[in-house]
C-alpha cells in the first residue's frame, strides 16, 4: 500500500506496536459459527486525532466496535488501551478506562428525556470516577454543545433518528472519554448539522480526545480524519491519510467493484 | 431387582407423560414463538372433561377419549388461537407471559367452578388397572397405553416436521411468518393447526397422568409444569432431546422415591423437575446484552415528591377515617389488601421499572412471615421485623446471583421453579404437614398495634411510606440508572455501569420489601401455613400488578385491593363468575395487555384533566430533520419549556 510501511504495517504477534495509540486492536478475528466477520484486524487510534474506519456494509465495522468496547469476545487477538491489555475486561470496566461509544442501531434510554439520558451518563461517571463536578452542570453543558437544547425535555423515543444519534453522542461525551467511538453518528442529519458535527469532532480532539469514526458520508470523513483504515470482508485492506486512501486501488476496487486482481492491495 | 424394575416402569411412564407435555409445548413454541404457561392447565381441564364424559355421564371410555382428545381439545386450541394467541404475533415476551398466565388462572378458576374441588373425584386407570405380570413386575395396560401413545406421537411428529410440506412450513412460520406468507404459505392456518395439535396432546397427557397422580385441579396444573423442565432441556426446539430429558427426569424421580427412606428425601422427588429446570436455565447460554423492556408502552409520569407525600397522607388519613366504621373481618381484609399492595409495590420496582419478571414474590413473603414468627416471638419484637426483611433479602440475593443474566421467559421460568421448590419441599418441611406458624404483630414502643383497627392503620402507613420511597428512588439518580439498564443494558455497560450489580441490588431490595410484607401478612391473621405462600399466588401477584398497572403506585394499590376485597364482593356476583382465579385470569388477558393497566388509565385521565384546566400549555412546531428529509416535530410547551414531543 502507499502508506509508509514503518508507520502502519505491523508484523505478526499480539504485542502492541503503535506507541502513540490510545487504543490498539491486535490481530483480532471474530467468527460467527464458521463465518469470519473479522480476520486478523490490526488498527489503532491516537490521542488528539480522528481516525476513520470505512468500508462497505457488512465489512465488520460495528463488530470491531463491539470487540473494542467488550460487547463481543474476539475469537482471537487482543485489545490494548494505552499500555494496558484490556482483552479480558467486561464492557463496564473498559468504559471506566475512558472509552465511550455510540451505536449504529440506536441504544438510547427511550423512556427518559434527552436531558435525563445525558444526565444519567454523567451520573454514571460520577459514580466510578473521582470527578465530582455536579452531573447536572455537566449534562447542561453537553446538551448545549451537541445542540440539543431545544428538545432537552422531550422523551427520546419520540425523537427522529438523527436527533437520537446526537443524544447518544451527548451521552458518550458525558463520561468524558479519552477514546470516542462514533458509529454512523452523522446519518439522519442535514448538511448543516453534519458540518456542525464535524466541527464538534475537531473541537473535541483539541482536548486530546481520540476519535474512531465509522461514517458513510465520505465528504465528512475526508474532511476531518487524520488517518483512515479501510475494512472489507473483515480485513483491513488499506491504511493511510485521506489522500492516500482515496488513491488506493484496493479501496477503489472494494467500493466500485473493480478488477479482482487489485483487491489484495499492494503491501 | 423387583423393586428396581417396578420403579423403572413407573419412572418410564412418568417420563412418557413429561415427554408428551414437553412435545406439546415445543410444537406451539416452534410455530408461534409463544411459550404457553397454560399448557398444564389445558391438560388438567382435559383430564376433568374426560372424567365428566366417562365417569360423570357414563360414556364408554374410548368414545369419551375421542370426544375429549380429538374433538374438544382441538376446538379449544382453535378457539384460543383466534381469541388470544393470534393478536400476540410479534408481541414482546412479557405480553405473551401475561396472556398465557392469565389463561392458566382462568382455566383453574373455570375448573373450580365446574368441578367443585371439595368433592372427591376419582379417575380410574384404563382397563380397570389390569395388567400383565412380566417377571416380578406388574405392568398395567394403562402404562402400556401411555408409553405406546408417547412413542407413536413422537414418531408422528418427527415425520411431520421433517418430511411433510406442512411440517416444514410449520418450522418456517416461526422464523419469518411474513416471508412464508409471501412464498405462498398460510401462516395462520399453520398456527391454528399447531394450537389444535398442542391442545390435543396436552389433553391426552392430562388423561394419562390423572390416574397415576390424582384428579386434583392445582396438583395436575402444577405437575405438568414438571414437563416444562424437559422442554427446556430440549431448548424448546429439539424434540428428541426434550424426550430424553423427560425420561431422565421421570426415572430419576422414582428411583429417589423408591430408595430413599427419610421423609425429606421423599419430598425431594417432587421438586426434582423444578431443580432440573432451574439448573438447565442457569447452564443455558443466554443472549448477549441487548435492549429488552417489559413496558413497551409509554409509562405514565412519575409522581413528584409533593404529590406523593400528599397522596400518602390522604391514604393514611382516609384509612383512619374509614377504619372507624369497619368491623373486625373487614378491618383484616383491608389490612390484607395493604400487605398485598406492598408485594405488588415490590413488583413495581422490579418489573415495572427494572424490567425483570419474578414469579416468586410470595415465596419471599413466606420467608418474611416465618422469620417474624420465629424471631419475633409472642411479643412481636422488632428484631423479628429485621429478621424478616433480612431473610427475604438474603434469599432474593442468592436467587439473583445465578439468574442475573436471564431475562424474559427464562427469568420467569427460573423464578417460578424457585417458588415451586419452596412450595412443595421447603415450606411443607418448615410447617410440617398441615402445620402452621403463629406470627405476632410487630410491637412498636409507644404505638398501639394490637387492635385490628390500629394494625390496619399501621399497614397503610407502611405501604404509603414504601410507595413514597419507591417513587423517590425512581426520580433519583439510582432510579434513572435502573430505567436506563432496562432500556438498554448494552449502552449502560459501555457507559461504565455494572449492569449485573444494579440488577442484583434491585432484586434484593424487591425481595426485602416482600419480607416486610410478610410481617404484615402474618400479622393480619396472626397465623400462616404453607398454603398462604403457594407458587400459584406469586403468579396471581404478577398478574394483579399488571392489571392494576405495573408502573404506578396507584395501579399497584388498585390491583391489590380489587383482589383483597373479592370476598366482600363475592355474595353479589353471579355464580359463574364467583372465582378469584377466573376473574383475575379474565382481567389479565384483557386489561393486563396494557402494561400501564388501570392505574395508567387513571394517570392518563388525570393528565388530560390537567391539560384541560391548565391553559399555560400550547403546541409549538420546531423544525427538525429526520430520516426522510426534514419534518416538523410538534412539542407541547409549558411555561416556555418543551415537555413532550411527537412527529
Amino acid at each position: 500500500m502507499s502508506a509508509p510501511a514503518t508507520e502502519f504495517a505491523a508484523p505478526a504477534g499480539t504485542e502492541r506496536r503503535d506507541p502513540h495509540a490510545v487504543v490498539e486492536v491486535v490481530d483480532v478475528s471474530v467468527n460467527f459459527g464458521g463465518i469470519a466477520a473479522l480476520t486478523d484486524v490490526r488498527l489503532s487510534a491516537r490521542e488528539g486525532q480522528i481516525t476513520g474506519l470505512i468500508g462497505p456494509n457488512g465489512a465488520g465495522k460495528t463488530t470491531l466496535f463491539n470487540v473494542i468496547t467488550g460487547l463481543q469476545e474476539p475469537t482471537h487477538g487482543r485489545v490494548w488501551f494505552g499500555d494496558r491489555d484490556v482483552s479480558g475486561l467486561p464492557p463496564y470496566k473498559r468504559a471506566r478506562r475512558g472509552v465511550a461509544r455510540t451505536f449504529q442501531r440506536l441504544e438510547v434510554f427511550g423512556s427518559l428525556t434527552v436531558f435525563e439520558n445525558v444526565l444519567a451518563a454523567a451520573e454514571f461517571r460520577r459514580s466510578w470516577s473521582n470527578d465530582d463536578t455536579p452531573a447536572r452542570t455537566v449534562a447542561a453543558e453537553i446538551i448545549r454543545r451537541v445542540g440539543l437544547s431545544v428538545v432537552a425535555d422531550a422523551r427520546v423515543d419520540s425523537l427522529p433518528t438523527g436527533l437520537a444519534r446526537l443524544v447518544e453522542l451527548g451521552r458518550a461525551l458525558a463520561t468524558r472519554p479519552r477514546l470516542l467511538l462514533l458509529d454512523e453518528v452523522g446519518s439522519g442529519l442535514s448538511h448543516e448539522e453534519t458540518e456542525a458535527l464535524g466541527d464538534l469532532m475537531v473541537d473535541l480532539t483539541r482536548d486530546g480526545t481520540a476519535i474512531l469514526l465509522v461514517e458513510h458520508d465520505v465528504e465528512l470523513v475526508m474532511r476531518v480524519c487524520d488517518r483512515i483504515f479501510v475494512l472489507d470482508f473483515g480485513r483491513i485492506i488499506a491504511t493511510g491519510t485521506p489522500a492516500q486512501v482515496q488513491k488506493d486501488p484496493a479501496v477503489q476496487a472494494a467500493y466500485l467493484g473493480a478488477a479482482p486482481e487489485s483487491r489484495g492491495g499492494p503491501s | 431387582m423387583a423393586i428396581f424394575l417396578s420403579f423403572t416402569v413407573i419412572g418410564l411412564v412418568a417420563g412418557c407423560v413429561y415427554a408428551l407435555i414437553a412435545t406439546g409445548l415445543v410444537v406451539t413454541y416452534n410455530t408461534t414463538g409463544i411459550f404457553n404457561f397454560a399448557h398444564g392447565a389445558i391438560a388438567m381441564v382435559g383430564a376433568y372433561a374426560f372424567w365428566q364424559f366417562w365417569q360423570g355421564w357414563g360414556w364408554p371410555a374410548p368414545l369419551a377419549l375421542v370426544m375429549v382428545v380429538l374433538v374438544l381439545a382441538p376446538l379449544f386450541g382453535l378457539f384460543i388461537e383466534r381469541l388470544l394467541m393470534r393478536p400476540l404475533r410479534g408481541a414482546p415476551v412479557d405480553l405473551t407471559l401475561v396472556v398465557t398466565l392469565g389463561l392458566l388462572l382462568f382455566l383453574v378458576g373455570l375448573a373450580q367452578i365446574i368441578w367443585d374441588p371439595s368433592e372427591v373425584r376419582n379417575l380410574p386407570s384404563f382397563f380397570n388397572g389390569d395388567g400383565k405380570r412380566i417377571g416380578y413386575v406388574l405392568v398395567t395396560y394403562h402404562e402400556v397405553v401411555a408409553v405406546a401413545a408417547t412413542v407413536a406421537i413422537a414418531i408422528a411428529l418427527r415425520l411431520l416436521f421433517n418430511t411433510t410440506r406442512t411440517g416444514i412450513a410449520m418450522r418456517a412460520v416461526v422464523d419469518n411468518a411474513d416471508l412464508l406468507a409471501m412464498a405462498g404459505g398460510r401462516p395462520i392456518r399453520i398456527q391454528q393447526l399447531s394450537w389444535m395439535l398442542s391442545s390435543s396432546i396436552a389433553a391426552l397427557a392430562g388423561i394419562l397422568l390423572a390416574p397415576i397422580a390424582r384428579l386434583d385441579i392445582l396438583l395436575l396444573t402444577l405437575l405438568v409444569v414438571d414437563g416444562y423442565a424437559a422442554a427446556i432441556i430440549g431448548r424448546l426446539r429439539n424434540l428428541p432431546l426434550a424426550v430424553a430429558g423427560a425420561m431422565a427426569i421421570g426415572l430419576g424421580q422414582f428411583y429417589i422415591s423408591g430408595y430413599a427412606n427419610a421423609d425429606w428425601v421423599k419430598r425431594v422427588q417432587y421438586v426434582i423437575p423444578m431443580v432440573v429446570l432451574f439448573a438447565v436455565l442457569i447452564l443455558l447460554p443466554q443472549d448477549r446484552l441487548r435492549t429488552a423492556s417489559f413496558t413497551g408502552a409509554v409509562a405514565p409520569r412519575v409522581a413528584g415528591l409533593k404529590a406523593s407525600l400528599v397522596w400518602g397522607l390522604v391514604l393514611v388519613a382516609g384509612t383512619m377515617l374509614v377504619s372507624t366504621g369497619l368491623s373486625g373481618p373487614n378491618l383484616r381484609t383491608a389490612a390484607n389488601g395493604f400487605a398485598l399492595a406492598l408485594v405488588l409495590l415490590s413488583l413495581l420496582l422490579l418489573t415495572g421499572y427494572g424490567g425483570m419478571v419474578s414469579i416468586c414474590q410470595l415465596t419471599f413473603v413466606g420467608l418474611g412471615s416465618i422469620a417474624m414468627g420465629k424471631v419475633g416471638g409472642d411479643g412481636g419484637s422488632l428484631l423479628g421485623v429485621l429478621a424478616a426483611i433480612g431473610l427475604a433479602a438474603g434469599a432474593g440475593f442468592l436467587l439473583a446471583l445465578p439468574t442475573l443474566k436471564m431475562r424474559g421467559l427464562y427469568l420467569a421460568l427460573a423464578t417460578f421453579a424457585f417458588a415451586a421448590v419452596f412450595d412443595q419441599a421447603v415450606f411443607t418441611q418448615i410447617f410440617g404437614t398441615g402445620g402452621n406458624q403463629t406470627v405476632a404483630r410487630p410491637n412498636i414502643p409507644g404505638i398501639p398495634t394490637g387492635s385490628d383497627q390500629a394494625f390496619l392503620v399501621l399497614c397503610s402507613v407502611v405501604f404509603a411510606a414504601a410507595a413514597i420511597g419507591v417513587l423517590a428512588f425512581r426520580r433519583g439518580s439510582l432510579g434513572r440508572r435502573l430505567v436506563a439498564v432496562n432500556d438498554s443494558p448494552a449502552a449502560c455497560a459501555t457507559l461504565g455501569v455494572n449492569v449485573n450489580r444494579t440488577k442484583l441490588v434491585v432484586f434484593t431490595a424487591s425481595a426485602a420489601m416482600c419480607g416486610l410484607a410478610g410481617v404484615l401478612y402474618g400479622g393480619v391473621t396472626k397465623q400462616v401455613d404453607a398454603n398462604s405462600f403457594a407458587a400459584l399466588l406469586s403468579l396471581v401477584a404478577l398478574l394483579l400488578a399488571r392489571i392494576g398497572g405495573i408502573n404506578t403506585a396507584t395501579g399497584v394499590l388498585l390491583g391489590a385491593f380489587t383482589f383483597a376485597l373479592f370476598p366482600t364482593f363475592l355474595p353479589h356476583l353471579p355464580d359463574f363468575l364467583s372465582n378469584q382465579f377466573l376473574l383475575t385470569g379474565i382481567a389479565a388477558v384483557s386489561v393486563g395487555r396494557d402494561p400501564n393497566g388501570l392505574g395508567g388509565r387513571i394517570a392518563q385521565g388525570a393528565e388530560k384533566l390537567r391539560e384541560l384546566l391548565g391553559l399555560d400549555r400550547k403546541l409549538v412546531s420546531v423544525p427538525v430533520s429526520s430520516d426522510d428529509g426534514t419534518a416538523a416535530a410538534v412539542f407541547l410547551e409549558e411555561e416556555g419549556r418543551l415537555v413532550s414531543a411527537g412527529h
